[in-house]
């Protein structure tokens, strides 16, 4: 059983470091593997092939691994704790929490790199808040059905906001158009390093809750039978699941579906226990991050979609199976 | 509730009418009339009412006023007040057809088959006539509604809840797609689409004034005659087929009516969210009636809601426009949270 789990786990590298080198392969020129091999261990700045890679495709390539681990960890822990199939960020409103939090930042003057995720993380957190209040408010329970319907609601009402912002101040947001649908295209800077911080930070709660999350998704009586004290842990799972959802918007704009999918895809291979589908979850969300990237960028060459219509276009397929299949 | 019966032939026919909701209809008409009056007066060129009105009449007192108030902010109004009124028509029929409360076009996704449709044609072949918009949104609206029907359907007969679900993922495909099309378009022309899909009446002009009364025109008998299949099918299948409806058949064409309804104005205006989902739930609280009366309340209610959503947009931020699509989710998006908690009590 271990020994198949590291094989599979080693695989699943594999995958990852192919995906890797491929994503910063592709693009406008395409880059033979030999030249972004010795990009790194013999790095020349007079090549303008290396330049290029160290300072534009390897920054992105990085943001696809960070974004879509942190996205596909963070649906794979609502999934678990709400025991809902259809539990991701994005369906859930905290994405459009997050956005919309960053643009009415944006609106006021507060742009600082370091204040960016902080505001990602409090609009994330009281959309999933009132998401969470509304489906529970509902007798019987926050179903999933009405999680999703008070999600949609909720994202309905940010998105219109958000847009009413835009236009009111069109010239100072011309850049976060784009980065509203989704993209990887921009350049974070040191705000990278801040999301970094925030994106680390939930991994490790994440990792730490993931034994417990197994129980958790028994139910709440075997869970607390087993020794565990949910309400703790759904504090854990949350603060985890925000400051992920805050660091994945505060480099990439809303990138929709992409907790809903991986986790999903994981499950399918490792099984039920959280120990292993919150590792293996980070590990298939940067490849299916990096891989949509790359279809974002060749599919309509020399124009590059946002990589958020992509995850989209491959996620909402499955979210319209999954209810018909679970619901 | 008082009403007012009619017999002849020693019962035979008897005709009911409710007078209450008579009366909120006439008050509704008004409504509609005196947010198009303020419409007309209100905007970068301020006019008194009676200004507005004699210019209306043909007698304007000085040359500019007939420009302003025949050339841009009548047509404005009427196209609002008129999509409006198709998209809560849209959203009364399928919601009783669906027997689901939460039942809107532009939230299970038939506004946007419309919207991509239209989006198409926009990028693609910017030459086609104004009036063949609305064929195109519904062929494409009709197609994704039959496909939303065709996956919810399962073992229930199209269970209400998984019917919105499904919606919502399509919506979110299709979104996607009419976002790609935007990115790949040409940049003026993707820039024209995208005024457009925001829900905007701020373009309007003669043309879609035309077409949108067209529609209306074919579509009002239709919706006359569906009053009847729509009080069978209220009570459920099983007493509609008991009262003597061809349920499959009925649910089949009032689904199209619905899907129609919303196509023509999705066409001229863009998908505006929500109209369809609060107007009928209004007319049901202003007054009860029958199908058809709360028909007639529901196509006033979205008049007064998008000519009203519209007017907000044009002066809160003046001289910025806010499409109305905007206003309408901005207050649409909590009615329906709030509908989420009643429809879940019942």
């Amino acid at each position: 059983m271990i020994g198949l789990r590291l094989r599979t786990g080693a695989l699943a590298l594999a995958v990852l470091a192919v995906a890797f080198a491929w994503h910063i392969a592709v693009g406008a020129k395409v880059i033979p593997l030999a030249t972004v091999a010795e990009a790194f261990w013999g790095y020349d700045e007079t090549v303008f092939d290396h330049v290029v890679i160290r300072d534009l495709r390897l920054p992105r390539a990085l943001m696809a691994v960070a974004v879509g681990a942190g996205l596909a960890v963070a649906g794979a822990l609502m999934q678990g704790v709400t025991r809902n199939p259809l539990a991701d960020p994005g369906l859930l409103g905290l994405l459009a929490g997050a956005s919309f939090a960053v643009v009415l930042g944006t609106f006021t003057g507060l742009t600082s790199p370091a204040v960016i995720p902080v505001l990602a993380a409090i609009g994330a957190l009281a959309a999933a808040s009132i998401v969470w209040g509304v489906a529970s408010a509902v007798p019987g329970g926050a179903s999933p059905m009405t999680l999703v319907l008070a999600g949609a609601a909720v994202t309905a009402f940010l998105a219109a906001l958000t847009a009413i912002m835009l236009l009111i101040d069109e010239t100072s947001f011309e850049a976060l158009r784009v980065w509203l649908t989704g993209t990887l295209a921009g350049r974070p800077g040191t705000a990278g390093l801040w999301a970094a911080g925030w994106l680390v930070l939930g991994l490790v709660v994440a990792l730490g809750a993931a034994r417990q999350v197994t129980a958790m998704a028994m139910g709440d009586e075997a869970a607390t039978g087993l020794g565990v004290d949910v309400r703790k842990l759904r504090l854990a799972i949350l603060v985890s699941v925000v400051a992920l959802t805050a660091a994945a918007v505060a480099l990439a704009g809303p990138m929709g579906f992409v907790g809903l999918v991986v986790p999903h895809m994981v499950r399918l291979v490792v099984g039920h226990d959280y120990r292993v589908i919150v590792p293996a979850s980070a590990v298939v969300g940067a490849t299916y991050l990096l891989l949509a990237d790359i279809a974002a960028r060749m599919l309509l060459a020399p124009v590059e979609i946002s990589t958020g219509l992509i995850t989209a276009l491959l996620g909402a397929p499955v979210f319209v199976w999954l209810v018909r299949a679970r619901l | 509730m008082s009403e007012v019966i009619w017999q002849k032939l020693d019962g035979r026919v008897t005709f009911a009418l409710p007078l209450r909701a008579v009366l909120v209809f006439v008050v509704l008409l008004f409504v509609v009339f005196a947010i198009t009056l303020i419409a007309l007066m209100s905007g970068s060129f301020p006019m008194s009412a009676t200004d507005a009105l004699r210019s209306l009449a043909g007698n304007p007192p000085p040359d500019m006023a007939t420009t302003v108030v025949w050339e841009f902010r009548l047509p404005r109004a009427l196209a609002a007040a008129m999509a409006g009124a198709l998209l809560a028509g849209s959203g009364a029929v399928l919601q009783t057809v669906t027997r689901n409360a939460l039942a809107d076009p532009s939230l299970v996704g038939v506004s946007q088959g419309a919207g991509l449709a239209v989006v198409t044609v926009l990028v693609i072949f910017p030459e086609t006539p104004i009036g063949l918009r609305p064929v195109l949104a519904f062929a494409g609206a009709l197609a994704v509604a039959t496909l939303i029907q065709a996956i919810a359907m399962r073992r229930t007969g199209g269970a209400t809840m998984r019917f919105i679900l499904t919606g919502i993922g399509v919506a979110a495909f299709l979104g996607a797609v009419t976002q790609a099309m935007l990115t790949y378009g040409d940049l003026n022309r993707a820039m024209a689409a995208l005024g457009w899909l925001a829900g905007s009446v701020h373009a309007a002009g003669w043309g879609d004034v035309q077409v949108l009364c067209i529609s209306l025109a074919l579509l009002i008998p239709a919706m006359i005659w569906a009053a009847r299949p729509l009080a069978a099918l209220r009570m459920g299948p099983e007493i509609a087929t008991g009262l003597g409806s061809a349920v499959t058949r009925d649910r089949a064409a009032l689904i199209t009516l619905s899907v129609a309804l919303a196509a023509c104005a999705v066409a001229m205006v863009g998908p505006l969210a929500f109209v369809g989902l609060i107007a009928p739930h209004l007319a049901r609280r202003l007054a009860r009636s029958g199908p058809g009366l709360h028909l007639a309340l529901s196509l006033a209610i979205g008049a007064a809601l998008v000519a009203g959503a519209d007017l907000i947009g044009r002066i809160a931020f003046a001289p910025v426009q806010i499409p109305a699509g905007l206003v309408t989710a901005v207050i649409g998006a909590p009615v329906f949270g709030w509908l989420l908690l009643q429809h879940a009590k019942s």
